[in-house]
């Protein structure tokens, strides 16, 4: 016998190239979003320092915001964006 | 007659020619007109011997013309009061004689009735034709006297009252006589309703009904007394009911046609008590129950009126709920019946709705004692009622479901929504829904996508968006998918595949997650992946690709020795079929070394392949029946065909396995313990110290659904020993929260 396939309906999840579960602010897994946010995409995606800590964007810019240092909440490196994210 | 003097001088002035006067004098009377001395007396007796012929029924000499006349010019004399005073003496006597001639009259009762009907009637008739001759007495002298005397009709009845009295038998025996003919009637005899009627006028027109009312009312209560319990005893409920409706309707007419109307009240009263209330609960507990069961509707309303008529809706409601609950419980508890439970209770629904509205004119008491009866059986079996009305929904919107029109479709989801309203657990709900939903949007097996969209809007409106919201976004994922699967299309990497490749590519939150699948494709497989996933990567970065090949599902073009086909056939089972293209068999263990397959998912998929109906294998020298085991050999069949040129053998994918409930069960266990946690810590935070039972009975008011109070326990211990609450050192039975 010979099978051939001729059509193939395949299903995936896509999930942020992230290495850590789940950010280290709201505890949230990258999976899902932000608190602020509904729905997990493009909206609300994540960033990487260049301490390598990952948070979600919307997090990272809230915790900014809000303090005068401008340090990585999980190791207190000065914090700078990672400009190529990978 | 006119004694006035009167002098009338009329001058008038002539014509011409004609100058002198006229005079007319007009002179008075030289004597006064004088009444005869025997004016009187005379006058009396024609007026008498008037009486007397009225009394004796006979014609008068005189004209009534003439009799008015005399009275009149008595009148005018002022005679009256004599006058009143004789006329008075004539009824006086004349009534006591006639009534006299009944008191010792013996014979039966009837007769009497008659006898003192027509003694009344004659009575009054002679009133009226004495009262017309004497009508100038009447509206001159007991006009101006109306405070001592009674007028000449009054005169009439009160000596008829006063001699009725005198002699108490007669009263007494109009009153036996009239209630003897209200008994004969109630059991089934004819009588003469128009001497009913007129000796109830004469009681009512003398002012002694009263007396006769409490006694007939003492009667009818007595007779109903004895009748309700015999009855009841006698009869099967509907009968009953139907013979109540009827005595009410009897009686009813009954004060109509003979009674006075005051009665009528205090008579229904009467019967209603005793033929309804006292048998409330005889009647519930007797045969209410098959009345639901038959399906009786003209009996249960008849029994919803008559009910209403005593004010015994609620025990009326207990009956109900009870009923509904009864047949409920036994409905749920029915293990063998779980498969047509949601079917039968969307009848039974329907079935009470009915009732409801044609019998119990959609009573806002009933209708609600229906729902709590629903909630209150519907919750016994905590989450099953919930997942089974998710799986009729899936069943309702599977393409496999084509024989229904959409407005159908509609109406049934409509009546599974309220059931939906009624389970307590909506979250499991949710959960086995969610995994129904994936399966029907990533096999293609919806029915409708504007079904699906309708029901989604429904629960939406039933539990809040925030409900839906998942169920949703896997919607727009779909679309999503759908719309980069067309750029794909266009690129020059999908013509590069050689195979219609379709990927869906989901949020992986919002999705039933799959245990992540661990399968050695063979390697055309691999690039073709590839290549969509340099696609994807190019279109969306920082974002990896986790393939769910437990769902994806293909179609292989088979070149069967015996013909040609195209099977659709899941993932698994087109990799397990690539393995015959090089060798005709293999053991269980060997399939599953090259495909890398869980053993569990090879079992599940080689059985379609081994279906009687589509038997593409084999299994060697074994009984159907038996379950596969690894030694097992599994062999091509050469031999294989099939009368339809497309096979489907996938369907096992879309089948939910056990261990897939379970997992959807597990899934919803440990979501409510997040959420009991989060209430918990809510609460306390808010109250900061909190005895036991008064957290718990907080508790059982925020949560959605109804937790066991052992779980809370555990929750609470669980939370002290995270030390988000501790106890209070002082008192062991407090809870603090810690900051």
């Amino acid at each position: 016998m010979k099978v051939n396939i001729t059509k193939w309906s395949s299903v995936s999840t896509w999930h942020w190239d992230v290495n850590e579960e789940c950010c280290g602010i709201c505890r949230m897994q990258f999976d899902y979003c932000c608190v602020d946010c509904k729905v997990p995409g493009d909206d609300c995606p994540p960033v990487w320092g260049t301490c390598n800590h990952a948070f979600h964007m919307h997090c990272i810019l809230k915790w900014l915001n809000s303090n005068q240092q401008q340090q990585c909440p999980m190791c207190r490196c000065e914090w700078q964006f990672k400009s190529d994210q990978k | 007659m006119n004694s006035n003097v009167k002098k009338l001088g009329i001058t008038s002035t002539g014509g011409i020619g004609a100058p002198n006067k006229k005079t007319l004098v007009i002179k008075n009377f030289k004597q006064l007109p004088k009444t005869s001395d025997t004016f009187e007396e005379d006058s009396w007796n024609k007026l008498l011997s008037a009486i007397q012929s009225i009394q004796n029924k006979q014609p008068t000499i005189y004209t009534q013309e003439e009799l008015y006349r005399t009275v009149e010019n008595l009148c005018s004399e002022k005679l009256y009061s004599n006058l009143y005073q004789k006329l008075e003496f004539q009824i006086d006597k004349q009534t006591e004689r006639s009534l006299l001639k009944l008191v010792n009259q013996t014979g039966d009762i009837i007769t009497f009735l008659h006898l003192i009907n027509m003694c009344w009637q004659d009575h009054t008739s002679q009133l009226i034709m004495i009262r017309s001759i004497f009508l100038c007495l009447d509206r001159t002298y007991v006009i101006q006297n109306n405070q001592h005397l009674r007028s000449i009709w009054d005169l009439g009845l009160y000596y008829f009252k006063h001699y009725l009295l005198k002699f108490p038998d007669l009263v007494r025996k109009v009153n036996i006589g009239l209630l003897e003919n209200i008994q004969k009637e109630r059991n089934g005899d004819r009588i003469d309703s128009d001497l009913m009627h007129s000796l109830v006028k004469m009681l009512t027109a003398l002012q002694i009904y009263n007396t006769f009312e409490n006694e007939f009312l003492i009667e009818t209560d007595k007779y109903y007394t004895i009748e309700g319990g015999q009855y009841m005893n006698d009869n099967e409920v509907p009968e009953y009911l139907k013979h109540t409706q009827d005595r009410v309707n009897e009686e009813y007419d009954r004060s109509i046609r003979y009674l006075d109307p005051s009665t009528k009240r205090p008579l229904i009263a009467v019967v209603e008590k005793q033929l309804i209330e006292r048998n409330v609960s005889n009647i519930l507990s007797k045969g209410f129950n098959n009345l639901m069961v038959e399906n009786r509707i003209e009996d249960l309303s008849r029994l919803y009126s008559l009910f209403q008529r005593v004010n015994a809706i609620k025990e009326l409601k207990v009956a109900f709920g009870g009923y509904i609950k009864q047949v409920g419980q036994s409905m749920i508890n029915d293990a063998q019946k779980e498969a047509t439970l949601i079917q039968d209770l969307i009848e039974l629904k329907d079935k009470l709705d009915n009732i409801l509205e044609l019998s119990f004119s959609k009573n806002q008491i009933l209708v609600y004692s229906l729902k709590e009866s629903f909630e209150y059986f519907i919750n016994l079996k905590s989450n099953k009622p919930a997942e089974l009305i998710a799986k009729y929904a899936d069943s309702k919107l599977r393409s496999s479901n084509k024989r229904m029109s959409e407005d159908d479709l509609e109406v049934v989801l409509n009546k599974l929504l309220i059931l939906f309203r009624y389970i307590q657990g909506k979250d499991v709900f949710e959960a086995f829904y969610k995994q129904d939903l994936a399966k029907r949007l990533l096999m293609d097996k919806s029915a409708s996508i504007d079904a699906e969209k309708s029901m989604i809007s429904k629960l939406k409106t039933e539990c809040g968006t925030s409900f839906t919201e998942k169920l949703e976004e896997m919607f727009k994922d779909i679309d999503l998918s759908n719309d980069l699967m067309n750029s794909f299309r266009d690129s020059n990497q999908f013509s590069s595949i050689g195979i219609d490749l379709n990927v869906y590519v989901l949020t992986g939150s919002n999705w039933p997650v799959q245990p992540p699948s661990t399968v050695e494709l063979p390697v055309e497989f691999k690039e073709y992946l590839d290549v969509f996933s340099q696609f994807y990567h190019k279109k969306y970065s920082g974002r990896q690709l986790k393939w769910q090949h437990g769902v994806s599902h293909c179609i292989i073009k088979a070149n069967f020795p015996l013909g040609k086909k195209d099977l659709f056939v899941s993932l698994f089972q087109t990799l397990l079929l690539y393995q015959y293209n090089d060798k005709s068999e293999f053991t269980i263990r060997e399939l599953q070394e090259s495909t890398k397959i869980e053993i569990d998912a090879i079992k599940r998929n080689l059985m379609g392949l081994l279906n009687s109906k589509t038997d593409i294998l084999l299994r060697r020298g074994k009984q159907k029946t038996q379950p596969l085991e690894l030694d097992d050999v599994i062999e091509f069949n050469s031999k294989f065909q099939h009368k339809l040129m497309r096979i489907k053998v996938n369907s096992i994918q879309s089948q939910e396995t056990a261990e897939e409930n379970k997992k959807t069960n597990d899934a919803v266990t440990q979501d409510r313990q997040y959420q009991i946690d989060a209430a918990i810590v809510r609460i306390m935070k808010d109250r900061k110290a909190l005895n036991h039972n008064t957290l718990m009975t907080e508790l059982f008011t925020q949560l959605k659904f109804a937790p066991k109070p052992v779980d809370l326990k555990r929750r609470v211990e669980s939370l002290i020993e995270r030390e988000y609450l501790g106890r209070d050192p002082e008192n062991p039975m407090v809870y603090i929260y810690l900051t």
